[in-house]
């Protein structure tokens, strides 16, 4: 049952306007870093007190969405799940592209993107970004290694799809923590940071699968037991009582410092609180949590998918929000102080996003959505249906 | 050349473990030799530091930015959030208003244990023998993560395109678009024996507000008031060990 897969076949109008609009995407994404190229940041909503923008949250809501989609090859391979076994090509093909879509942005929004190979030559491994490169290249090459051990030599699958877990944990902590370890600045530097990171990929990456799964076996016309996606549900729920424990750790713990009380309260009530409480509570916790646990929604398929999309724009708002929330809290140069000056200094920066930045970030989808596509139309990644081992049944339902 | 799908996986493995592989070769090349080890017996090397006396800064006056633009050709784009700044002033007003307002500039403070230098992925931030934190400005990426590590916000990324303006400083180089710059203690001034030249402009306009010199030199100036005056730096609680002094704050 387990080894019949198949590639799709590609010849569908479908098919092929989702090809052409993954094309314009990209398109659109390297038409944007040539005008960057050209004209310089000055194009962007980028400035010196917030230097990372848009972008950058593409690029990093698809590298954490990447770590999290490897979920059901771990789960099958790792804890024994075995309805799941089925997907693990899925899984990590998924990571592969994912990863790709975000390093293609990461590295075309840099300031000198024809020095980009120097990280490669000149390390610093003081650097959370020269770690980073070692993580992606060396999550990349798991994942790739784990699709060949699925392929053609199944013994090989423990091992490498266990390291391959093992890696994406560390590789997450490596992304929260380009945050985590900064302490010049008021709302970053958070031990708690790099976890957050993690149960996030665990969400965005579960939600993402579920969704192109279900999208893609309906769209191709194959089987697919709803079973399977309660399953995933499931596992959802726990995933984002994970992410709201943790936020909730980390207020009450800093809220507990009175040196960190202005700066809470200023993430609460501040010119960005409408995306922390409604981007990456309301969509990113609880409305998915309303839906997952609701009688009617959260024993439908479509209602399962609706909440994987919000919890995707909730993962998107909690980067968002720590990139723009943590640049743009002024400078405490000194405390207790009131500081103006020609700098912006004492005041809250400001960022709006521009076109450009837009179109950079959706050429990372399209080169990853492409990817994928190709993935599934010249490989075997995904089963001819997908079906339940005998016996098994959801342990619960709302 | 004929490929089936599994020899494709297993080159885009390969390819993939190379890419992830080769740059840890550098790790085991052979250190290169050091023509600058230090002997035994050879004095220690300098180390710049500068003293701000706010008690002698001038609210209206910029002597040290206006000089600082002019020697390091540093461009005003009349564009306030993306203008380079490698030295401003900063107005300071304690929060009841009970103490009158204090003008200082602030610039990068060449910390000890710079952060800019710790996240630099390449290295293009780095401690000069002598203290001074400078930016190799044709290994920087422009990746910007120095200016996010920053806490004194003295670090600029060049937006603009940029010319060397007519009349300027022909010995120090224009940056280009996409690279970070900063305050460099005008280290080509140093090399030929002269002061910054904030330093100077602000003797010149005689307020005599910034000192600066060799904190390694137990008799230089700086040493001397370091001793007797009570300073302070910015966020000492950061543990960078700044090496810009303020005292009057």
């Amino acid at each position: 049952m387990l080894d019949e897969y198949s590639v799709i076949e590609g010849r569908s109008q479908g098919f092929l306007k989702l090809l052409a609009g993954l094309g314009v995407l990209i398109l659109m994404g390297a038409g944007a870093f040539f005008y960057v190229e050209h004209h310089g940041h000055a194009v962007t909503g980028m400035n010196n007190q917030v230097v990372w923008g848009l972008p950058h949250i593409f690029a990093i809501s698809l590298l954490v969405m990447a770590s999290g989609a490897l979920n059901m090859g771990s789960m099958s391979t790792v804890f024994a799940v075995k309805q799941f076994e089925q997907f693990g090509r899925f899984s990590a093909f998924l990571a592969i592209a994912l990863l790709i879509g975000g390093l293609t942005v990461l590295m075309l929004d840099l300031g000198r993107p024809d020095n980009m190979l120097l990280p490669m030559v000149h390390m610093n491994f003081t650097s959370m970004f020269t770690w980073n490169v070692f993580l992606y290249t060396g999550f990349m090459t798991l994942c790739l290694i784990y699709l060949w051990a699925m392929f053609e030599h199944s013994v090989y699958k423990k091992t490498v799809g266990t390291a391959a877990f093992a890696w994406r944990l560390v590789l997450t902590t490596g992304t929260g923590s380009i945050f985590g370890v900064i302490q010049g600045r008021e709302v970053f530097g958070s031990a708690i940071t790099a976890p957050t990171f993690v149960a996030i990929s665990l969400t965005s990456g579960t939600a993402i699968s579920i969704l192109l799964l279900v999208y893609t076996f309906r769209m191709t016309g194959r089987e697919l037991d709803q079973r399977l996606v309660f399953g995933m549900r499931n596992a959802m729920i726990f995933f984002l009582t994970l992410v709201a424990y943790l936020f909730v750790v980390e207020k009450v713990t800093r809220f507990y410092d009175p040196a960190s009380f202005a700066v809470e309260s200023w993430i609460l009530t501040g010119s960005w609180a409408w995306l922390y409480w409604c981007g990456v509570w309301g969509m990113g916790v609880i409305i998915p949590m309303l839906l997952l646990f609701n009688h009617s929604w959260g024993n439908r398929v479509g209602g399962v998918l609706l909440a994987s999309g919000f919890v995707i724009v909730g993962a998107f708002c909690f980067v968002a929000h720590t990139l723009l929330a943590g640049q743009s809290y002024p400078f405490d140069l000194f405390p207790g102080y009131i500081i103006s000056s020609q700098f912006q200094d004492g005041v809250v920066g400001s960022y709006t996003a521009t076109l450009p930045e837009l179109f950079l970030g959706l050429g990372g989808v399209g080169v990853s959505g492409l990817i994928y596509l190709l993935g599934i139309r010249f490989f075997r990644m995904l089963p001819n249906r997908g079906v339940v081992p005998k016996g098994w049944d959801v342990p619960w339902n709302p | 050349m004929n490929m089936d799908r599994r020899s494709v996986l297993g080159l885009g493995g390969a390819i993939a473990a190379g890419v992830a592989l080769a740059p840890g070769l550098h790790l085991i090349a052979a250190p290169a030799p050091s023509s600058e080890a230090a002997s035994p017996d050879s004095p220690p090397a300098k180390r710049w530091a500068m003293l701000i006396d706010t008690t002698r800064c001038a609210e209206n006056c910029t002597a040290c930015t206006t000089a600082c633009r002019a020697e390091n050709n540093v461009p005003l784009f009349g564009d306030p959030d993306r203008d380079i700044h490698w030295i401003r002033k900063v107005e300071l007003r304690d929060q009841k208003h009970r103490q009158p307002p204090v003008s200082l500039p602030v610039l990068c403070n060449h910390c000890e244990n710079p952060p800019c230098v710790h996240v630099c992925p390449t290295e293009a931030s780095f401690i000069r023998h002598d203290g001074l934190v400078l930016v190799d400005k044709h290994r920087c990426i422009g990746c910007r993560y120095c200016m996010i590590a920053c806490p004194y916000k003295a670090r600029s990324l060049v937006f603009h395109k940029t010319r060397l303006p007519e009349g300027g400083n022909p010995k120090v180089p224009i940056r280009a678009v996409g690279v970070v710059e900063k305050c460099t203690f005008c280290a080509h001034r140093l090399d030929d024996g002269q002061k910054p030249a904030c330093v100077e402009a602000c003797a010149k306009a005689d307020k005599n507000a910034m000192i600066f010199g060799d904190i390694n030199d137990p008799n230089s100036e700086i040493s001397q008031r370091l001793l007797k005056e009570k300073t302070q730096t910015i966020r000492a609680d950061l543990g960078l060990k700044p090496q810009v002094y303020y005292k009057g704050i």
